[in-house]
């Protein structure tokens, strides 16, 4: 697929102004983001590789959504280009990416900004103020030579320039209490507190502005499990606080069963599967969402033998020709290996999977791993293996 | 070694070509050269003609003679000294870096010694108390300007080396019995030829101006021919006042040529080396052709649109089989 | 879980204890603190047995590890292998090499970049004794032995051509060149993609039960521990404060500790879910003086800031670091859990 097939007029130069999809709606949208077909490239032309294949998600207001995915499944790069945070080589090469974000003077209203045509102007006074991002590691997000309440006065200063001095200081104060911690922290440099300590600064920066959606990129792989369970409940708290979506990126899909409304989970850049959190965990319908609930050996039950998934994970430059999933799927058929299934609705307009085994014209019936309604007891299993 | 693959970099691949072209020279330029170019016999301060392309000197030897001649000693020498300056500079560096303690503060004491003494001076010392005959000997010569060249690349291995000390590769080689000698060049060392490949050339630059300027002092044996010393006996002969440019320009010239072409390979040595650090990334020309901005600011990633249906399906295709 | 017929442990940890001393920034001369990473630990490893030891990062796990692969030397303590007391100070030979080997965290970065895995495992085979005509053949078998099959596409790759699971591999299959009898892993799935994590707990313990090695897993996932262990050892701050046969204490936690690792674990399956209260915990602060997890204890008591609780028993082969239990037996003093013992020969303590 060389650049010579398609008439390409780049979009990007951010120091054009350009009409922008912006659509002042009367009432405020249900949705605070809608992505449809969005695809993103590493490099163009013939070395290209797709790391996100047309990705359609809509969250609602307050909702959260949580995206579960391994090594090349794209969940990072996904929300990176998102927000046009990617890096060089990234492209987005299609889709729409339409924040919905409330008129601040009125709640009743959104104004629709298409994060993907916006220009550097009003990307500028989208970011933090409407959507912030909290990144994997606040000991590298954060500047290391500044201290905290730096951090917090740079964030406020920029996007409130009405504020005063004493107002900033208080209002950092009050952020740090949100996220529980003590405002003499606002005086440390970063390399001087905890891990989790760090997060819940990158936390309350996030918050700072009130956004409509927050943006977390594994923001507790990095910690101890009992600092994440803080964190996550404090999330909880902030959120029926503040009221603010959330899209959280994880690969401990357990976590996200718990924290999220709904789960969305990638494989190879592609959603392979998409249902309520708890939906999911109870009844998954795509082989790689069972391989992945059984890749977690539980902590009560019975003791028995897991497999994981075996082969490895996907490599993005050399994908097989039908579903990504085919190498290492348990449940294949013919066709899989030719023809990559679209993600379709089923059951509900919620839940949707790609997956053959759900088409009506399947030729075998759905196996009944993936046809439950409801999650057994996870300790109905063979007789646990002996020990020697 | 990993697959070397040839480096698309225009900038690489002329610095390339010139190093090769005097390489050649260096091989067959003797062979090449049309005239004995000691030989006196031609009528002197000729200017450049058909019979002699650079014209003659103030003794009537014959120039061109001369640069193609004299291409073998100062290349060679430049080698030689870069490799054995490059030996001893892995040698000390990477033991320094990593057998710390006394080891390191003595090796550290003996590369700052050096690298504190000014390295001309010291040269001119050494070289005036070596017997006559072994300053006609090339490798004699480079084996000096060796001494004073290895300093720096120990410094910049032993920082390196101090930080690949404490990778989970070393001491998994430590775990599994791996005597230090063998960790330190088996294992260390080829880690890294990125850095030693850009020490070896930057000695080699710094070789070859050291041995031009002896040879322009008159230190070395004038029996050999080299570049410095053509520019000696022009210098000696009053060239530049009488704008005899074609005794002092090429020699002058093919010594800057080499550098730069040598300034410019050491550009694109870590794309060679590594395969991994060669670019998903394009270059300004690809750029171009498909519309993206020039720079790529951080926060404003690029979006591609297609203005028109592709006439390829329009579903994003996957990739095998491109 | 029985006693009889069985050897005594491959590898002991006596007491093992490491401090080190570093400056106090912004004070005056003398002015040095003692980090206690590792505390008045010991442990046994049997041949044929996987022993966890579960912890946070600061817990000493890593440390203790090295140790027991004496790349760290002990500030106090001692360890005995196959019977022989190895005195600390002493270098570490050959010989110990042979007998115990260590898996490290980092799959990407535990294979030299610039060398084919050819090399990764033929270094271990000669530097051991084995003849140079066998080194490919032996190869090709350790890579057969972690699954990397066919060996041969494996041998010429470079490391990164691997995924990490298949680095994690031929980490093992290093190890395993050497034919040590215990195989120390620090947290070797950490890093790796989940769906390729149950690989390398099943292959760990598949070598455990074929190879009879003896196997110190090392992790700061319980749940992990739980699937493969033999024998489970909570750490905190440098000690030791929970250890059990098996499971038990993961089904029954005793250990303030281990009740709020436990609890802390996203489990979908169990609706309650706990919600610690919002202020910052003082996540630094360890006891100098009492014990170490009294400023985080929920139970805490007077008898807690002061002196550090001594191992109490709580069930069979249970321990507990904690003075809650001051009314079971205490743990005998040289070791928690009974030696095991070959038939006949008189129990030790």
């Amino acid at each position: 697929m060389s650049a010579d097939t398609f008439d390409i007029q780049a979009v990007s130069d951010p120091l054009e102004p350009r009409d922008s999809d912006v659509v002042v709606a009367n009432e405020r949208s249900e949705f605070v983001l809608e992505v449809t077909n969005f695809s993103v490239d590493y490099g163009v032309g013939d070395n290209m590789v797709r790391a996100v294949n047309d990705v359609t998600l809509h969250l609602r207001r307050s909702k959260v959504l949580g995206i579960a995915g391994e090594s090349g499944s794209g969940k990072s790069t996904l929300v990176y280009a998102m927000t046009r945070l990617l890096r060089a080589p990234g492209v987005i090469s299609a889709g729409d990416v339409i924040l919905n974000v409330t008129n601040p003077d009125n709640e009743t209203e959104s104004t629709s900004v298409n994060l993907v045509t916006a220009s550097e102007k009003e990307l500028r006074k989208v970011r933090w103020s409407h959507v912030s991002i909290v990144l994997q590691s606040a000991l590298s997000a954060l500047n290391p030579v500044l201290r905290v309440g730096r951090e917090f006065d740079e964030v406020l200063k920029t996007h409130r320039p009405d504020m005063s001095k004493v107002q900033r200081r208080s209002r950092a104060a009050e952020l740090l209490a949100m996220v529980g911690l003590n405002e003499d922290r606002l005086v440390r440099f970063p390399h001087e507190l905890s891990g989790g300590q760090r997060q819940r600064i990158m936390i309350a920066l996030a918050l700072a502005l009130d956004p409509d959606l927050v943006i977390m990129d594994e923001p507790t792989t990095a910690l101890d499990v009992v600092t994440q369970r803080e964190i996550i409940s404090e999330l909880h708290h902030l959120r029926s606080r503040f009221g603010f979506a959330m899209i959280f990126i994880t690969h401990d899909l357990s976590l996200l069963v718990e924290l999220a409304d709904e789960i969305v989970v990638m494989y190879a850049g592609e959603i392979v599967e998409r249902a309520g959190a708890r939906e999911l965990y109870d009844a998954p319908r795509h082989p790689y969402t069972l391989g992945l609930l059984n890749s977690f050996p539980p902590l009560h039950g019975q003791r028995r033998e897991l497999t994981g998934i075996p082969g490895s994970p996907p490599d993005l430059s050399d994908l097989p020709q039908g579903c990504n999933f085919y190498p290492r799927c348990p449940f294949r058929m013919a066709r899989c290996e030719h023809e990559a299934p679209a993600l379709t609705s089923i059951e509900n307009a919620d839940r949707g999977v790609a997956c053959w085994l759900h088409s009506p014209d399947s030729p075998i019936a759905v196996p009944v791993e993936l046809s439950r309604t409801a999650n057994p007891a996870r300790n109905s299993a063979p007789a646990e293996r002996s020990r020697s | 070694m990993k697959n070397l693959r040839l480096p698309k970099s225009p900038k690489v691949l002329l610095g390339l070509g010139i190093v090769g072209f005097f390489i050649l020279m260096t091989v067959i330029g003797p062979w090449l050269a049309p005239f004995n170019p000691s030989a006196t016999n031609f009528a002197a301060n000729l200017t450049p003609s058909a019979h002699h392309w650079l014209g003659t000197t103030s003794l009537g030897q014959d120039i061109f003679s001369q640069l193609l001649v004299g291409a073998r000693a100062t290349m060679v020498v430049a080698l030689v000294a870069g490799l054995v300056a490059t030996v001893l500079s892995v040698t000390v560096g990477v033991a320094a870096g990593y057998l710390g303690g006394f080891s390191d503060d003595g090796l550290s004491l003996l590369s700052n010694v050096f690298l504190a003494i000014p390295g001309l001076p010291l040269l001119i010392v050494i070289d005036s108390y070596l017997p006559v005959n072994s300053r006609s000997n090339s490798f004699v010569i480079g084996l000096i300007i060796s001494l004073t060249g290895w300093a720096w690349g120990a410094r910049v291995l032993r920082a390196q080396t101090m930080s690949l000390r404490n990778r989970d590769f070393v001491e998994a080689a430590r775990i599994i019995g791996e005597k230090r000698r063998r960790i330190m060049f088996s294992e260390i060392a080829p880690n890294l030829l990125p850095v030693l490949a850009s020490s070896f050339l930057f000695t080699v630059l710094y070789s070859i101006g050291a041995y031009v300027t002896l040879a322009y002092i008159g230190l070395t044996s004038t029996a050999v021919w080299n570049w410095g010393t053509m520019l000696y006996w022009a210098q000696a002969n009053n060239a530049p006042l009488s704008n005899e440019w074609y005794w002092f320009v090429p020699p002058g010239i093919c010594i800057a040529l080499v550098g730069t072409g040598l300034a410019l390979v050491n550009f694109g040595i870590d794309e060679f080396i590594n395969p991994r650090l060669r670019a998903a990334g394009l270059t300004a020309r690809q750029r171009r052709k498909l519309g993206l901005p020039r720079r790529v600011r951080l926060g404003f990633t690029p979006v591609l649109r297609p203005v028109r249906t592709p006439r390829v399906a329009a579903a994003p295709a996957k990739l095998a089989g491109q | 879980m029985t006693d009889a017929t069985l050897s005594p442990s491959v590898l002991s940890a006596r007491h093992l204890t490491r401090h080190f001393t570093t400056r106090v920034p912004g004070r005056f001369l003398n002015a040095k603190r003692v980090v206690r990473a590792v505390d008045d630990v010991s442990l046994d490893l049997f041949e044929g047995r996987v022993t966890a030891v579960v912890g946070e990062s600061g817990s000493g796990k890593s440390v203790l590890a090295r140790m027991l692969a004496r790349i760290v030397t002990p500030t106090s303590g001692e360890l005995v292998l196959e019977g022989t007391p190895i005195p600390v100070r002493s270098k570490r030979t050959l010989d110990y090499a042979a007998m115990v080997q260590l898996v490290l965290q980092d799959p990407y970065a535990s294979v030299n970049p610039v060398h084919r895995i050819r090399h990764a495992l033929e270094r271990p085979l000669l530097i051991h004794g084995a003849n140079k005509s066998d080194v490919e053949e032996q190869a090709k078998t350790a890579l057969a032995r972690v699954s990397l099959e066919p060996p041969e596409r494996f041998l010429d790759r470079y490391a990164h051509e691997l995924s990490g699971g298949q680095l994690q591999r031929v980490s093992i299959a290093r190890a395993l060149c050497v034919k040590p009898d215990v195989l120390l892993a620090d947290e070797p799935i950490s890093m790796l993609d989940v769906s390729v994590r149950l690989g390398i707990l099943n292959l760990l313990r598949g070598l455990c039960d074929s190879e009879h090695l003896a196997i110190l897993y090392i992790t700061h996932d319980i749940a992990s521990a739980r699937y493969i262990a033999d024998e489970t050892i909570v750490m905190y701050a440098g000690q030791i404060v929970e250890r059990s046969h098996g499971t038990t204490l993961v089904d029954e936690p005793t250990h303030p500790y281990t009740q709020l690792l436990i609890s802390s674990v996203p489990d979908p399956s169990d609706p309650t879910s706990q919600d610690p209260t919002k202020s910052e915990h003082a996540t630094f602060a360890v006891a100098d003086v009492g014990c170490r997890f009294a400023p985080r204890c929920p139970s805490a008591m007077d008898v807690c800031r002061v002196e550090d609780p001594p191992d109490f028993i709580v069930g069979e082969g249970h321990t507990s670091h904690c003075w809650l239990h001051a009314s079971e037996p205490r743990a005998a003093v040289e070791m928690a859990l009974p030696q095991r013992r070959r038939e006949g020969e008189p129990t030790t303590t």
